[in-house]
């Protein structure tokens, strides 16, 4: 089945409300692309959740998209913090559930292997745990267990209603291939409802049935295929393209006050109808290209 | 030969990893250690990065675990829950190497806020894979600069804990391990047996138990004889300027 779409229409398919993980791991593999369509078309008071918080996830929250994130901390590595999720977990405006990766990627697992809940070694000790009690307790419970009577934490699963997942090749079914590590990519995906993949490249299902053991995400999880050039840009996309240190640091600048977020708001993203205009804003092929992967290195 | 107190940490990180253990490594100082370490006395040692990153070699220096170039020649590339779940979970990491805006005397540490969690705070960056490694590693190693503001009688909130409130109350907490040893710019720690407090255990050449003791915001344990911290060899100085950060990306 042809699930290829436009970025319009896939983004157009997530009612305002929903439950959204995405694929982001700080400044690589993010759904940039998709937040800036998301921020756009006006969907509001989304669910995020994310193993370790990245630039997509910052966007969408500086964007006014998101009412509460369920997440393992982050940041934009050396380049800064995450200023708009700092930002409202000071003013209080974001609901924040704070764990760490291995409890968001074990609720991840849960929720795509259709258990009740999971045990883990995890927060227990910290405040993080405290936080998570007084704030969503019913995310987290004691239990004992039933063989041993050891006390254990445990989590309910996370079930997004949408993976929105950043890949370098899928056909136009959605089977795709994630090169390089995958973090929560895997269990993300299966946990959801269902995914929208976004993709450097589609090609056919002859070449998918060719290396099969590198599919990540089997069509029958996908719901919408959108081919987009630098989707993930300014962060990575291993072996497709590197971060754009330039860009990013704008970002960064731009997160430091009020007016000047406002700014970058209104030229990087209400300022430009779709993604080419977008792509033409920060230089196009000429400046993109200098971004391109060295095919032996990856970055 | 002259040497920072940067590079003294790297060292002191490096010397303890042994051949053959599997470590857990986040960027910045640890990552010098623990490559320092591969390439002198551990080349049997496992490098773990959270996102699914086993035994890389990098050949450019890195802006975070988001950069490919540390990802470089690694011999598998998997995901958080193989390298979070079935290798640390499961209880096969070794040590792991942890930093923080804050620790107190029993090795809590603090990333994810300074202020009053209750009222006025800034955010900072918050757990990551930290609180997992300090949850589920056998040891940790502590590294962090040395400042009256970092390590604090009361820390504003634990990320990750150490020895929680000291004694057995780690274990009564349900967890296994804890920290083994506290790396600063300053001096080295270990844990005292009993108690749990931060132990002195070597200081940096050119400090004096004075400028330990003043720069900590409470009293570590003291024993009667506390040597100095043995200096980089030449060997050591050179894999860290030439070969494993040219750049001085970690070193700062």
């Amino acid at each position: 089945m042809n699930k290829l779409s436009s970025l319009s229409d896939a983004v157009a398919s997530i009612p305002s409300g929903s439950h959204v993980a995405l694929s982001g791991f700080s400044i690589t593999r993010c759904v940039m692309a998709f937040a800036r369509e998301v921020i756009r078309q006006g969907i509001r008071n989304l669910t995020v959740s994310q193993c370790v918080g990245a630039m997509d996830t910052d966007l969408l929250v500086g964007g006014g998209a998101v009412e509460r994130l369920i997440y393992g901390g982050g940041s934009l590595d050396r380049f800064g913090r995450l200023a708009c999720v700092n930002a409202g977990i000071e003013s209080g405006s974001l609901r924040a559930e704070e764990y760490s990766s291995l409890s968001i990627a074990f609720r991840y697992l849960a929720g795509s292997l259709g258990i009740p809940f999971i045990p883990i070694k995890s927060l227990s000790g910290s405040d993080l745990l405290s936080r998570l009690q007084e704030q969503a307790g019913s995310d987290v419970a004691f239990v004992a267990d039933p063989f041993s009577g050891e006390r254990w934490l445990t989590l309910t699963p996370l079930l997004p209603d949408v993976a929105v997942v950043q890949v370098q090749t899928c056909d136009e079914e959605g089977n795709a291939w994630i090169m390089g590590p995958k973090w929560d990519s895997p269990e993300q995906v299966k946990a959801s409802t269902r995914t929208i993949v976004i993709a450097e490249h589609v090609v056919p299902t002859e070449m998918i049935r060719r290396e099969p053991e590198r599919c990540v995400v089997p069509n029958l999880l996908v719901s919408h295929v959108v081919e987009l050039p630098f989707g993930a840009h300014p962060t990575s996309l291993y072996r497709e393209y590197d971060y754009d240190a330039d860009e990013i640091r704008n970002y960064v600048e731009a997160t430091r006050k009020q007016d000047s977020w406002k700014a970058y708001l209104d030229r990087y993203v209400y300022g430009v109808k779709d993604h080419w205009e977008y792509l033409d804003l920060v230089g196009g092929l000429r400046r993109l290209r200098t971004l391109r992967a060295d095919p032996i290195l990856g970055y | 030969m002259e040497f920072t107190a940067s590079e003294l940490m790297a060292v002191a990180g490096a010397r303890e990893l042994k051949d053959r253990q599997v470590v857990a490594v986040g960027i910045g100082l640890p990552i010098v250690a623990s490559f320092l370490a591969k390439k002198t006395h551990a080349p049997g040692m496992t490098i773990l990065f959270e996102l699914g990153v086993i035994d890389p070699e990098p050949v450019h220096t890195g802006v975070g675990l988001a950069d490919p170039r540390i990802w470089h020649r690694a011999k598998a590339l998997s995901s958080f829950v193989d390298i979070l779940g079935t290798v640390l979970h499961r209880g096969r990491v070794d040590v792991g190497f942890l930093g923080g805006l804050e620790a107190d005397q029993f090795g809590n540490l603090n990333t994810t806020l300074v202020g009053d969690p209750k009222g006025k705070f800034r955010h900072m960056v918050g757990s990551g894979g930290a609180n997992d490694i300090a949850s589920c590693a056998k040891t940790t190693i502590l590294i962090m600069r040395q400042e009256e503001r970092k390590f604090r009688e009361t820390i504003s909130f634990v990320t990750s804990p150490g020895f929680v409130n000291g004694g057995d109350s780690r274990q009564r907490t349900g967890l296994r391990g804890g920290p083994s040893r506290v790396i600063t710019d300053k001096a080295i720690y270990g844990f005292h047996p009993e108690t749990k407090k931060m132990m002195l255990i070597s200081i940096h050449p050119g400090n004096t138990q004075q400028d330990v003791t003043s720069t900590l915001g409470f009293q570590p344990v003291i024993p009667s004889h506390v040597p100095f911290t043995e200096p980089p060899t030449a060997e050591q100085l050179h894999l860290i300027r030439e070969v494993i950060d040219p750049e001085r990306m970690y070193m700062g």
